[in-house]
């Protein structure tokens, strides 16, 4: 079934299209990749989807409804889309626990006891436990995004968004995250993933929506936009990406 | 010898006069460093409104309580709203005048602390469905109180030595109390050394609150 379906999306900042006119859809359970060169809208893109970013026009149909609409409850909408960011964006004055409860108690309204025992096991899930009463600040990169993983898991998100997930970690860290990006995958979950690294986007199954100056430009497996792709656009990209892959 | 004899044995004869000197000045600074964190709180609030009009109005309102003398707004009240038969007790003149003063300085502690804070965890907080108000008082409250704690209490510090202008306005302060000692026994010198001293211990005291406060409550960085 399709979760969520782009139409026309376009976004302008001071009348220059950042995006112009994107189309594609996401069906439940499936994982999609959105690469494209740095500064081609990808950010944008995630951020207009649950209009953090105010899209400028086009649908998002959600769940068979327009989320642009104006009657629609914006808030809902995002406690069903969990967003880990770039930096992972920890409220710093939490612990990873709190850090975690925090949705639980002041969104779903559960009791303490109630929200501390969902947000153990998330956070076991993503074999965060044994860090759970320490600081953001005290957490390395890696620690912190399963953290932010637990937190939006935690909600029971429809989707999941991952803007750059491997951008801010080690090579190492980075190959761990896209293990558990399969293993949320094998578990159901729906993802959608931006990101430029060629090595990630190799490590995950389902399609790459490849984006440039703000539309769809190729949607494909990757192995199929690293071989001799038609658009040119496309083919510089990897081989200035992965020049030997 | 006796000299001193003479100023300590009139230092506690007139004892019952200043130490209710002493609780009235505390009775002020305490209140006002209570209604002024509030007043600023909300201050601080109204800045990070998405109303343009109520963000320029605030900064307004801010700079002209820091631009003006505080004892010109006191003053005005005292003698000038008596004019238009308002009469307010000096006490409640100077809680007025002190809270609308020190609301607009703790909301720049507030301020400069928002602005140290990771914007992107605010973003997020949006992401997860929280409301504005849900988020100031959730995650943008806790974080700045934390992080202004130096200026915020500093500010405590202000308010205990600033309230002796109050006696301008013929509050009977501590201060007030101390003047009057000085003026009967004409030991200015010893009187006005007791009091700053007297001063400088309450100060102190604040400080080495904020100390603990700051230890207890930093965010881990
Ligand atoms: N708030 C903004 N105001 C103006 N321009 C912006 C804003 N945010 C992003 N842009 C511009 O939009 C373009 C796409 O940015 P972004 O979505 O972050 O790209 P990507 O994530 O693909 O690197 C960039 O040229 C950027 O400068
Ligand atoms: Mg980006």
């Amino acid at each position: 079934m399709t979760l969520l379906q782009v139409r026309n999306l376009t976004k302008n900042y001071d009348g220059i299209g950042i995006l112009n006119g994107v189309n594609f859809s996401l069906h439940e359970g499936e994982i999609k990749v959105v690469m494209g060169p740095s500064g081609c809208g990808k950010t944008t893109l995630l951020r207009c989807l649950n209009r953090l970013v105010e899209p400028s026009s086009g649908e998002i149909i959600f769940d068979d409804k327009d989320i642009t609409a104006a009657d629609v409850d914006i808030r809902q909408v995002r406690q069903r889309i969990g967003f880990v960011f770039q930096n992972f964006a920890l409220y710093r004055h939490l612990s990873a626990l709190e850090n975690v409860k925090l949705g639980l108690r002041k969104l779903r309204g559960l009791s303490d006891a109630e929200a501390t025992q969902r947000a153990i096991y998330e956070l076991s899930h993503v074999e965060m436990q044994d860090h759970q009463d320490k600081y953001p600040a005290h957490l390395s990169g890696g620690q912190q995004q399963r953290v932010a993983i637990a937190r939006a898991l935690a909600m029971d998100p429809a989707v999941l968004f991952f803007d750059e997930p491997t951008s801010a970690l080690d090579p190492l860290m980075a190959r761990e995250i896209a293990n558990l990006l399969n293993r949320l995958h094998a578990e159901k979950v729906t993802i959608l993933c931006v990101t430029h690294d060629v090595t990630l986007a190799k490590n995950l199954p389902g399609d790459v929506l490849f984006l440039n100056h703000g539309h769809v430009e190729a949607e494909a497996p990757i192995s199929e936009l690293m071989q001799n792709h038609a658009s040119e656009n496309v083919r510089a990209f990897f081989e200035e990406k992965a020049p030997n892959a | 010898m006796s000299e001193s004899f003479a100023f300590l044995s009139d230092m506690v004869d007139y004892g019952p006069q200043i130490l209710n000197g002493l609780i009235n000045t505390l009775l002020l600074a305490g209140t006002i460093s209570v209604t002024g964190l509030f007043a600023g709180i909300l201050i601080f609030r109204l800045t990070l409104s998405e109303n343009r009009f109520i963000r320029k109005s605030t900064a307004s309102y801010i700079s002209f309580f820091i631009g003006t003398p505080l004892i010109v707004l006191l003053f005005l009240m005292y003698y000038g709203l008596p004019q238009w038969g308002i009469k307010l007790s000096p006490f409640a003149i100077a809680a007025i005048g002190f809270t609308l003063n020190i609301a607009a300085y703790n909301s720049r502690y507030l301020s400069a602390a928002y602005n140290g804070i990771d914007q992107q965890q605010l973003m997020a907080a949006s992401a997860q469905g929280f409301s504005s108000r849900q988020i100031f008082s959730l995650i943008i409250l806790p974080q700045t109180l934390r992080r202004a704690i130096p200026g915020l209490t500093n500010q405590v510090a202000l308010n205990i030595k600033d309230s002796s202008i109050a006696f301008l306005i013929q509050y009977v302060d501590f201060f007030a109390q101390m003047q009057e000692q000085a003026s009967l026994n004409f030991q200015y010198l010893k009187v006005y050394a007791v009091t700053g001293a007297i001063y400088l211990l309450l100060v102190s005291l604040v400080i080495f609150g904020s100390k603990r406060l700051e230890t207890r409550y930093a965010i881990p960085h």
